[in-house]
C-alpha cells in the first residue's frame, strides 16, 4: 500500500516537475505561520500540507485541515501525530522545548525569518522553492512580487510629488468595540509607512486609545482592521461603538479604508502588493482615479 | 461529618487511581500507538531487555515526550494539593489556597518580568536564558511569600489574620504590577503571558524536570511528618501551643514549604488553579479532617487528578492543544460552587 502510494506520488512528481526528485521532496507538511501557508499554497504545495496553525486563514482550503492550535503553543504530540516530514514556521514559533521534541523524532524543522522586507522574503521564498522542488516558480514569485512593490513604490512617489502625505491612524478592533491604535514596532505601522501613510500614533505597540487624545489628533484617513465583522458592517460597528471618530476630519469626509488584519501576522504575505496599491488609494485619492 | 471511607481503603483506591491514571497517560496521546508497543516501550524504558525492532517511535514517543510529561503532572499535582492541604490548616479556613500566601501572584509577577522584560536579558549565556522565565517565576513566589510572612509578624508572633490580609494586599499589588506589564507588552509577548497564566504540562523535558522533582519529594516527603501538629492547629492556636507544639515553627515551616514547592510547580508548568484547593476537599469528603490521612491522600489524589485534567487537556484538540488551567478550573469551579451552597443549606 505504502509503495503503491509512494509510487503513485513518484510518477505526479515527475509529470508535474519535471527534473525534481520528487521521491526524495518531503510529501507531507505543517505550516505553523500564515504568511508561510500562503506562499506554499502559491508555490502550488497546498497538497502536501496535512495541518496548520490558528494563524493560516489563506487561502480558505486550508482552514479545513487539522489546526495544531496557536504558533507560539505547540504540542509535540500533536503535531507528530499528523506524521509530517517537515514543520515549517517564523521564528515566533515555540516553545523552544517542544520544537526540540518534534526535532527528535525525526522531522525537519525550518525556521524561516518574519522580519517585513525584501531580502528577507527573497531567501525565504527560494527555501520554500528547494523543498517544494519549484524553485522556478519561487523565482517567478519573487520577482513578480517586486515588480509589483516596485511599481506601486513609483505610483506613490508620482503621488506624493503632488499630495501631502496623510496623517493616518490604523485602528485593530473586534466587533468595532475597544479598538487598539496601532503604534510603531508593528507591522501596522510599516504597512501605513509603505503605503505612504503618516501615522499619527507616536507610542509603540498596539494600545488602546484615549478619546481626547484622539479629538487631537485629527486624523486625514482611519484605516480599521476588524477581526469579527467585514466591509460595511465592520464600518458602522466601529463609528457605533465609538461616536468620537465621527467628528474627525477621516470620517467627515468619508475617507475610511478596510484592511484584512491576517495581514499583519508574520510577515511578507502574497496579498500584501495588492493591499499596499488599495491602501495608497486611500491615501491618495485623486491619483487612484487618474491612473488607469 | 461521619468518615465513610476507612483510610486503608482510601489510600489502596488512590494508589490504583494513580498507577490508572499514570498508565493512561503514558498509553493515550493524540500519536495512537499500538497497545503492545507501548507496554513493551514501557518495559523497555524500564530497563527490560526487549527486542528495540519496531519499537523506535513508540519508544521516542513515550520516553521523550509522554513520560517526562507525566512526572511533571504527578510532581505538579501532587505538590500543589499538598501546599494547599497545609494552607487550609495554617488559616484554619476551608477556602484557602496556596495563592493566599502570596506565591501565585509572586510567581506571576516573576513571569511577567521574565517575558516582558526578558529582550533586555537578551545579553544573558544560553544556559540561564531558556529558565529565566521559570527562574524568574520561582523566586518572584518565594520574595512575595517571603514578604507577607514578614508582615504578618509581630513581637515574634505570627498573626494569621494579618498575614492573610497582607496577602490579599499584596496579590493586589502584584495583580497591578502584572496589568502594567500587559499594558507593556508588544502582541507576542502578550500571547505567551496569557498563555503562562493558564498553565500547561506541554513541552516537559527532564533538564527541566528534575529541580521540580527534588522540591516536590522533599515537601512531599516534610510535610505528612507534620500531621500531628496540624490536627493540633485545627483546635486554635493557644490550645495546639499548650500541647507541647512549637506554634511558630509549625507556621514557618508551612509557609516554606508551600511557598517552595508551589514556586516550583508554577515556574514548572505555569499557573495552574483550583488543585490545591479543590483537592483536599475532596479527599477530606472521603476520608475526614485527620491530616494524617489527608495529607498522603491529597498527594495521591492531587497527582492523579491532573494526569486526568491533562489527559483532556491534550485530546480533546489534537493535534492542538488545550491549556491545561482551563482544564481545572472548569472542573474546580463548579465545584467549588457546590460547596459554598451546600454549606449554606
Amino acid at each position: 500500500m505504502r509503495l503503491c502510494t509512494s509510487a503513485i506520488a513518484l510518477v505526479v512528481g515527475l509529470l508535474v516537475n519535471p527534473g525534481a526528485h520528487a521521491s526524495e521532496l518531503p510529501q507531507r507538511w505543517v505550516s505553523a505561520g500564515g504568511a508561510l501557508t500562503e506562499w506554499v499554497a502559491a508555490l502550488g504545495g497546498e497538497s502536501t500540507l496535512v495541518g496548520v496553525d490558528t494563524t493560516s486563514q489563506h487561502p480558505e482550503s486550508v482552514k479545513a485541515l487539522p489546526s495544531i492550535g496557536y504558533q507560539r503553543q505547540l504540542s509535540a504530540e500533536g503535531i507528530l501525530s499528523l506524521r509530517p516530514q517537515v514543520l515549517i514556521g517564523t521564528e515566533e514559533m515555540g516553545p523552544p522545548p517542544v520544537l526540540a521534541q518534534v526535532r527528535g523524532a525525526g522531522v525537519q524543522v525550518e525556521m524561516f525569518s518574519a522580519q517585513p522586507d525584501l531580502p528577507t522574503l527573497k531567501g525565504n521564498l527560494e527555501h520554500l522553492g528547494k523543498l517544494l522542488g519549484n524553485e522556478a516558480k519561487a523565482r517567478q514569485l519573487f520577482s513578480g512580487y517586486e515588480q509589483a512593490l516596485n511599481q506601486q513604490k513609483s505610483a506613490l512617489v508620482k503621488a506624493q510629488s503632488t499630495q501631502q502625505a496623510p496623517g493616518v491612524l490604523l485602528l485593530l478592533g473586534h466587533a468595532g468595540g475597544k479598538p487598539l491604535i496601532a503604534g510603531k514596532d508593528t507591522a501596522a505601522y510599516w504597512l501605513l509607512q509603505q503605503a505612504g501613510g503618516h501615522n499619527l500614533a507616536t507610542h509603540t505597540g498596539y494600545k488602546p486609545f484615549s478619546a481626547e487624545s484622539l479629538a487631537g489628533l485629527s486624523p486625514d484617513v482611519l484605516v480599521f482592521a476588524d477581526r469579527a465583522l467585514t466591509g460595511e458592517a465592520a464600518r458602522a460597528a466601529l463609528f457605533k461603538e465609538n461616536p468620537i471618530l465621527a467628528a474627525t476630519p477621516a470620517a467627515k469626509n468619508g475617507r475610511v479604508v478596510e484592511l484584512d488584519p491576517t495581514l499583519l501576522v508574520g510577515g511578507l504575505g502574497p496579498r500584501l502588493p495588492q493591499s499596499l496599491v488599495k491602501l495608497s488609494a486611500g491615501f491618495y485619492p485623486s491619483q487612484a482615479e487618474s491612473a488607469p | 461529618m461521619t468518615t465513610p471511607v476507612r483510610p486503608k481503603t482510601l489510600f489502596i483506591g488512590l494508589a490504583l487511581l494513580c498507577v490508572l491514571a499514570i498508565w493512561l497517560s503514558l498509553a493515550l496521546g493524540p500519536v495512537s500507538l499500538p497497545l503492545l508497543d507501548t507496554l513493551r516501550a514501557a518495559l523497555r524504558l524500564m530497563g527490560l531487555p526487549i527486542d528495540p525492532q519496531g519499537l523506535e517511535q513508540a519508544e521516542l514517543i513515550l520516553g521523550q515526550i509522554r513520560l517526562p510529561r507525566t512526572l511533571l503532572g504527578l510532581a505538579v499535582g501532587g505538590v500543589l494539593a499538598l501546599s494547599g492541604v497545609a494552607m487550609q490548616g495554617l488559616f484554619r479556613n476551608p477556602l484557602a489556597d496556596p495563592g493566599l500566601v502570596g506565591v501565585s501572584s509572586g510567581a506571576a509577577l516573576g513571569a511577567a518580568v521574565a517575558i516582558v522584560g526578558g529582550s533586555l536579558f537578551g545579553g544573558l549565556p544560553d544556559a540561564v536564558g531558556p529558565y529565566l522565565l521559570s527562574l524568574c517565576a520561582f523566586l518572584g513566589g518565594l520574595g512575595v511569600t517571603a514578604l507577607v510572612y514578614r508582615l504578618g509578624r509581630r513581637n515574634g508572633q505570627t498573626h494569621v489574620a494579618t498575614m492573610l490580609l497582607a496577602g490579599i494586599a499584596l496579590t493586589a499589588l502584584a495583580g497591578s504590577a502584572v496589568g502594567l506589564f500587559t499594558y507593556l507588552a508588544d502582541d507576542a509577548t502578550l500571547r505567551t503571558l496569557t498563555f503562562w497564566n493558564l498553565g500547561s504540562l506541554n513541552g516537559a523535558s527532564y533538564s527541566r524536570l528534575w529541580p521540580l522533582l527534588l522540591v516536590s519529594a522533599a515537601v512531599a516527603l516534610w510535610l505528612p511528618r507534620r500531621a500531628k501538629a496540624l490536627n493540633a492547629l485545627l483546635l486554635g492556636e493557644s490550645e495546639a501551643g499548650h500541647l507541647g507544639i512549637d506554634v511558630e515553627g509549625l507556621k514557618r515551616e508551612l509557609v516554606f514549604c508551600t511557598a517552595l514547592g508551589v514556586g516550583a510547580a508554577v515556574a514548572a508548568a505555569g499557573m495552574i488553579g483550583f488543585v490545591g484547593l479543590v483537592v483536599p476537599h475532596l479527599v477530606r469528603l472521603l476520608a475526614g479532617p485527620d491530616h494524617r490521612v489527608l495529607l498522603p491522600a491529597s498527594i495521591l489524589a492531587g497527582a492523579s487528578l491532573l494526569l486526568f485534567a491533562d489527559l483532556v487537556a491534550r485530546l480533546a484538540l489534537a493535534p492542538a492543544e488545550l491549556p491545561i488551567g482551563i482544564v481545572t478550573a472548569f472542573i474546580g469551579a463548579p465545584f467549588f460552587l457546590y460547596l459554598l451552597l451546600r454549606g449554606r443549606a
